[in-house]
């Protein structure tokens, strides 16, 4: 048997496949057709329920031999290939391309119709929320550097080709773990992880959230965004463009609530828009 | 040519979030991960194929769905996972919440629904793909990912309310 159309039609407009003069025809239809909105409100309570299930398989230690898998037959010296050298090509224009971000706006967006948000904000948004879920489990190495190393900033900024400061977030209840460098779309991009001050509860591990900086694309939207993933939380920004102040986009990932990262997210504005020349916290 | 650093740390990047996909597909977290794992083998083989306009997430979905697709072809027994089964599977899936049967009872459900419905719902309301990414993924007309979706989210909702779906060919061992 066939599904009616009009079940299709509600599915696209739950799933936010559907334009606007469409979508607002079905939201109109749903107001006069309360059995049928009740449906639709079940079906979205399932997509949560299956999310709410299988998100903890995000949160397993990856198995080694995955990992051995990506490694194995790795170029055994970082001499650059040819298959790097088209990495660094891409890198380069993207250099010369420069960044250009406007002022930061402060005002928060969220998608009107984000039952079922479908694509998550930018790639580079999804980067941040992935290299979240795979170091914060991590127990024996869930950074590159330690926050203790001082050339942490250094090693930072000279890899990203900007000023990289490391943010004193112990008013928020947070201190610096350290950093490591990851890959983006065009060229490095950095993690630094933060973990609350104090005695975890006896059996768990201290609660981390994470910073991800990189360069912005040009013409990268500047406005202050959020997005929640299960029970992640994920505030993602752009940094103006300045004389001595680089645009840099910005993203805060973490199991807190909106307001907790809100305010998490505000400290590091705060500090960041604060004179370059001020001295780095670890 | 050997694939580039950056390329394998794109790779890592994505196993999370492709195991949480494999486990939703097959259950037995064993058999999930030999399916990731197949899908890196096979990412690393071809990665001068990969785009890097493109997000690395849904082309590698696409090979596992490959993946997923070429070994139930050549061994019927490995995937599916019987109705009576399912539940030892469900068990075997760490609880969490108070509302523990209700979630028991939703993994129960979708292990019932057929392959081809089970697919784009997944990839639809677990990884928030768009209709258009899905038919990539799945090599299947955006219409067919529609008609699919809707199906598959009645199917859901009546065998949650005891009912007996009109489209549970599922719970036959293989569709």
């Amino acid at each position: 048997m066939n599904a009616p159309p009009i079940d299709t039609l509600l599915n696209a407009w739950l799933d936010d496949e559907l334009d606007a003069e469409k979508r607002i025809e079905v939201e109109a239809w749903l107001r006069d057709h309360p059995e049928e909105a009740a449906r639709v409100r079940l079906w979205a309570a399932d997509a949560e329920g299956l999310r709410a299930r299988l998100d903890s398989v995000l949160a397993e230690p990856v198995p080694q031999r995955l990992t051995q898998v990506v490694w194995s037959q790795a170029p055994a010296t970082a001499a650059p290939n040819t298959g790097w050298m088209r990495w660094a090509a891409a890198f380069a224009v993207f250099v010369v391309g420069g960044a250009v971000g406007a002022a930061i706006a402060w005002r928060v967006e969220r998608p009107a119709a984000q039952m079922a948000s479908s694509s998550g904000g930018p790639s580079w948004v999804q980067r941040a929320a992935v290299a979240h879920s795979v170091y914060v489990p991590e127990v024996r190495h869930p950074v590159e550097v330690k926050a203790q190393e001082e050339h942490l900033a250094r090693w930072l900024t000279k890899r990203l080709e900007m000023p990289v400061k490391l943010f004193d977030l112990r008013s928020q209840g947070f201190e610096l773990v350290g950093g490591r460098l990851l890959p983006d779309a065009k060229g490095p991009s950095a993690q630094l992880m933060y973990q609350s001050i104090g005695e975890a509860p006896a059996g768990q591990q201290p609660l981390r959230v994470t910073i991800y900086l990189r360069k912005p694309e040009v013409g990268t939207p500047a406005a202050f965004r959020y997005e929640q993933q299960g029970r992640t939380g994920l505030f993602y920004w752009v940094e103006g463009d300045s004389p001595g102040h680089p645009a840099c986009g910005y993203a805060i990932v973490g199991d807190l609530p909106r307001e907790r990262l809100l305010a998490l997210a505000e400290a590091i504005e705060r500090q960041d828009s604060a004179s370059p020349s001020a001295t780095p916290a670890s | 040519m050997d694939a580039p650093t950056a390329f394998r740390q794109q790779l890592l990047g994505a196993i999370p979030r492709l195991r949480r996909y494999a486990r939703s597909l097959v259950f037995d977290p064993s058999a999930a991960d030999d399916l990731v794992q197949t899908t890196l083998e096979r990412a690393l083989a071809h990665w001068h194929q990969f785009d890097q306009q493109r997000d690395i997430l849904v082309w590698t979905l696409s090979i596992a769905h490959n993946a997923f697709m070429d070994e139930r072809r050549r061994d019927k027994r490995m995937t599916l996972v019987e109705p009576t089964e399912a539940r030892d599977v469900v068990d075997a899936l760490p609880a969490i919440g108070n509302d523990i049967g209700l979630r028991l009872d939703l993994v129960a459900a979708l292990s019932k629904l057929p392959i081809e419905q089970r697919q784009p719902l997944l990839l639809v309301t677990l990884e928030q793909l768009s209709y258009a990414e899905c038919a990539e993924v799945l090599r299947i007309p955006v219409g067919t990912v529609m008609s699919r979706i809707s199906r598959a989210r009645s199917a859901l909702r009546d065998l949650l309310d005891g009912r007996a779906p009109s489209n549970a060919r599922g719970l036959r061992r293989v569709v």
